[in-house]
């Protein structure tokens, strides 16, 4: 019976039965399936488990391609360029921004929100993915895990440097000093400093604890490289010495025995279980930064969740924005990204951005209903009248319908299932998502301030160059960071992805090559389930039947 | 990529039929169980009903009415979280819940006999001319704050609104469920593929109908209070107590020697696990919604809040805080308690009493309130809000008893049912 025959896909691939690499359709790769009784493959080619260590571990030992090394060059110019701003701020004051007595937070704050909701689909993918028992995260956990901890780094700049006197940054730190200057713990800025360090270490921890198995393999590979080299006399050593080095330091003695196993799904799932409140309480705190306040179209109830499910909308725009480059660029990728996972993380771009224009009407609507003239201002006039059709209206109107464009229209493409299986289409929106996910921050921030309870009070906000160089700068920090992590870093949890592939399965898998071929199929589970479960084993007649 | 053969999957049809666990004295009751049962709990709604009724003479109508209202918020909270746990599933092509499903569209179609309650209640407003919804009465009629929503807040729009509601429950329940009982019958496993995509737009459809609704028929009752969260928070009362009740039901099938080797505790444990998990949200809510009005410290939100703590309000608030987040956290924290079948249904039993609280909570202190000009009668009226809440809930407990007894308790031909079968959390 081949289901007790793991190694069979294997045995047969190298047989020459079934082809290792069939022509691919681009428009379907062998994920794309709409039968309900089959379960899609999640890794393409019928790979097997060594050729998912030589591929993974492979991006991390070579260099990618000729496009490397100048798209690093142009990321880490773009972030010096950042890194000189800051500096020029810190050096000048926060004038250099184009905030003032009434927009006191601006661009800042918004790149803060806008950086700090990125990172929120790691975390979901890697937490609450992993809770639900979604096995399809693990194509995108590790990456998405490094590009939280990356997008975080990023947002954390903006708080710290819009202080004005950065040196008196840790003064937000609850740390007892002789002028007894103590932090409002009443005020959401306070928590906000602790719902971020909390996130970020978390984060880390997880992102990092999951790597120590890849990282052994990696250790082991330079370590194995390195001996075969000192027998055969070569001269290039430094590379794997360093390789074996560091990683070995990384992995910090993983041995890989069933017990380091064990202990580490353990911990996995405590991780798991401590992260997904963070998902949500960090996303909310920022929201409380707003809410708390009592400023009309700042204020409302909705803002906690809708803040989330926008981080989450945001954040799978992001991972897509950065995967499907890579799928490209990579060889080999798409056996791990799939078609399908792509689908899938297009329908919950979505419901995201369905959550969040679910949100954006609620606002609206109780903004109405609640028959408070400053409320109903604030949104009826001030986001969405263009000034130049109505006396009332704002000038910041086209940052309201850029954010309705891009969040709440562009992803209704994915209704049609050509659109969600498209990776240009899917880049398109993901794009579209990202700038509206930013404008949406824009205009919460600036819209709600510009027009203040007196018309003496009104302004306007225009940046100045050194605010969209800072900007810029973070968006190079931030992908200078991930193309180090492509280069340097397992890509792909291997140990996870080993994990889904059908020769992991303990009973064996649905082989659906046989009922195309025309043999009796065996159904998962109901045919050879373990015996621990009480109905598990098939009755007899279905040995018979292969 | 390749589809299985129909041939093949009639093959596996044939096997999985002929498995064990799929034994007809295994999936279905046997004819004429629980008719006692649901007799009994259907009369005992109309007796409940009847005595709602006579409170209504021997106090007010406005406390009877206000009570069972509390019952039918109950109620179809559960009724819709069924329908979104369905739809859910169906959604994200869930394997595991094959075998829990049936239940859960019993449950779901219990939605018109909500919409019928509901109706009711509707009836009952329009023709007092507004015991509950304030807005109606014509002693507001010149207030601004009424005024500037007066043309969501009338009569004939609500009417309208509550046929939406109405009609949107109805067609997504009945048709998910007939998808599920023609594959009974036929065995096509496409029509989970005509699910999902009734499930996408329909949960889109769920989302605004069941906010605009909690807007309508909770928060409306006072006109002058409003709160983006309260559709989401009426919502988050629906997906836990929706799985309580599914624990209990497959814990009595259980019982019944139903279902062994079909809802093992891997389910329950999994059904537990959401339980807790979306018992947690609605504190996540609760907590949000009430925090950012205490917060915000502005005297047209917080009025609400004011009156929900005083007068001895705030013990049943302190009764929430504690009894529907604190101790089910830290209880249902516990592995063994969700893998544990009795255990996690009498942690449901609990949330749902706390369900119950929660809806009281929100909808009786309207009835005395100090513009009313009521005097109330004091905890000696209670059995009122006893016979209407346990009323409401056993008529609607008896027509899901009987539906649950008149045909298979599993979708017996899903195509993911082996998965389902085979279900284990391994860690």
């Amino acid at each position: 019976m081949s289901a007790t025959n793991p190694d069979r896909i294997i045995s047969e691939r190298l047989a020459g039965i079934v082809s290792g690499a069939p022509a691919r359709d681009p428009r379907d790769d062998g994920s794309l399936n709409d039968d309900p009784a089959v379960r899609p493959p999640l890794v393409l080619n019928n790979r097997s488990f060594g050729e998912v260590t030589d591929i993974i571990c492979g991006y991390a030992e070579h260099t990618p391609g000729k496009w490397w090394l100048p798209m690093f060059l142009l990321a880490a110019s773009v972030a010096g360029i950042g890194v000189t701003m800051i500096l020029y701020l810190i050096i000048t004051g926060v004038g250099v921004w184009g905030l003032n007595n009434q927009i006191n937070w601006a661009w800042d704050i918004t790149n803060f929100v806008f950086w700090i909701g990125i990172g929120h689909a790691g975390t979901l993918i890697s937490a609450i993915l992993c809770i639900f028992k979604q096995k399809w995260r693990t194509a995108v956990n590790r990456s998405a895990e490094a590009m939280t901890i990356f997008a975080v780094i990023c947002a954390g700049i903006f708080p710290a440097i819009h202080v004005g006197r950065i040196w008196f940054i840790w003064m937000v730190f609850p740390i007892p000093n002789y002028n007894s200057i103590w932090p409002n713990f009443r005020s959401p800025l306070l928590w906000d400093v602790f719902a971020v360090s909390t996130y970020a270490t978390v984060s880390v921890l997880f992102w990092y604890m999951g790597m120590i198995p890849d990282l052994a393999s990696l250790r082991d590979r330079a370590d194995r490289r390195l001996r075969r080299a000192v027998a055969a006399g070569a001269k290039k050593r430094l590379p794997d010495l360093i390789r074996a080095y560091v990683f070995g330091l990384l992995s910090m003695g993983w041995r890989f025995s069933s017990r380091h196993w064990h202990r580490y799904e353990v911990a996995y799932l405590i991780l798991a279980g401590v992260s997904t409140p963070l998902v949500l309480s960090v996303h909310s705190i920022v929201s409380f930064d707003f809410a708390t306040s009592v400023v009309p179209g700042w204020h409302t109830t909705i803002f906690p969740p809708y803040f989330v499910a926008g981080a989450i909308f945001g954040g799978f725009a992001m991972v897509l924005l950065l995967l499907i480059p890579a799928r490209e660029l990579f060889s080999n990728f798409k056996d791990f990204l799939t078609l399908r996972h792509l689908e899938n993380m297009a329908k919950i771009i979505l419901v995201t951005g369905m959550m969040v224009g679910f949100a954006y009407s609620m606002e609206f609507f109780i903004a109405w209903y609640s028959g408070n003239e400053y409320e109903r201002d604030a949104f009826l006039f001030n986001r969405v009248t263009p000034i130049w059709l109505s006396d009332r209206g704002a000038p910041y109107w086209w940052a309201y319908w850029t954010m309705i464009t891009c969040n709440v229209l562009s992803p209704q493409v994915f209704w049609f299932k050509k659109m969600r299986r498209d990776p240009r289409a899917i880049w398109v929106v993901a794009l579209l998502v990202t700038i509206g996910m930013w404008f949406e921050r824009f205009v919460i921030i600036v819209t709600s301030l510009h027009r203040a309870w007196l018309p003496g009070e009104w302004h306007m906000f225009f940046p100045t160059p050194v605010d969209m160089l800072t900007f810029a700068g973070t968006c190079g920090i931030f992908l200078t960071l991930f193309l180090l992590f492509l280069r340097f870093l397992p890509v792909f949890a291997m140990a996870e992805v080993k994990a889904v592939l059908p020769q992991a399965s303990p009973h064996g898998h649905d082989d659906h090559d046989h009922d195309d071929h025309g043999h009796a199929d065996h159904g998962h589970g109901a045919a050879h389930g373990s015996g621990a479960h009480p109905g598990g084993h098939g009755p007899s007649h279905e040995k018979e039947a292969h | 990529m390749s589809q299985i053969t129909g041939e093949a999957y009639q093959r596996r049809l044939e096997r999985l039929a002929a498995h064990p666990a799929m034994a007809n004295d295994n999936v279905t009751l046997p004819k004429g169980s629980w008719t006692g049962a649901a007799r009994a709990l259907i009369g005992l709604g109309v007796a409940g009903l009847l005595m709602t009724v006579a409170g209504a003479f021997v106090y007010n109508a406005k406390h009877a009415v206000a009570s069972y209202s509390v019952g039918v918020l109950c109620v179809t909270a559960i009724s819709l979280g069924a329908l979104f746990w369905t739809m859910v599933f169906h959604q994200t092509n869930a394997g595991w819940h094959a075998t829990i499903r049936r239940q859960l569209e019993n449950i779901m179609m219990n939605l018109p006999l909500c919409v019928g309650l509901i109706a009711v209640m509707l009836i009952v407003e329009l023709a007092s001319g507004g015991l509950l919804f304030s807005w109606m009465r014509p002693e507001y009629a010149d207030s601004p704050l009424l005024t500037a929503k007066r043309s969501w807040l009338n009569e004939p729009f609500l009417v309208v609104r509550f046929f939406i509601y109405a009609g949107v429950w109805t067609l997504l329940a009945t048709k998910l469920y007939r998808f599920s009982v023609d594959q009974d019958r036929t065995g096509d496993r496409f029509l989970n593929n005509r699910a999902r995509f009734t499930s996408a737009w329909g949960l889109l459809a769920f989302a605004l109908t069941t906010g605009f609704f909690a807007f309508d028929f909770i928060m409306a009752m006072d006109f002058r209070f409003f709160s983006t969260m309260w559709g989401v928070y009426y919502f988050a009362s629906g997906p836990f107590s929706c799985m309580a009740v599914l624990l209990i039901v497959t814990g009595m099938l259980r019982l019944r020697g139903r279902l062994t080797g079909v809802v093992g505790n891997e389910h329950v444990h999994d059904m537990a696990k959401l339980l807790f998990g979306m018992n947690v949200f609605w504190a996540y809510i609760a907590f949000g919604q009430y925090f950012l009005i205490w917060y915000g410290n502005i005297p047209e939100e917080t009025a609400w809040v004011v009156y929900r703590k005083q007068g001895g309000w705030e013990n049943l608030a302190a009764v929430l805080a504690i009894g529907h987040f604190l101790i089910p956290f830290l209880i249902l924290l516990l592995r063994p308690v969700k893998r544990h079948p009795a255990l996690a249904a009498a942690a449901g039993a609990w949330l749902l009493l706390m369900l119950v609280m929660d809806m009281f909570w929100l909808v009786r202190p309207m009835v005395y309130t100090p513009a009313s000009g009521l005097k109330s009668p004091g905890p000696g009226a209670m059995w009122v809000d006893l016979a209407a809440i346990v009323g409401v809930g056993c008529l609607w407990a008896g027509v899901l008893a009987r539906r649950i007894a008149s045909g298979p308790l599993i979708p017996l031909k899903d195509p993911r049912l082996p998965e389902a079968l085979d279900h284990r959390n391994y860690v």
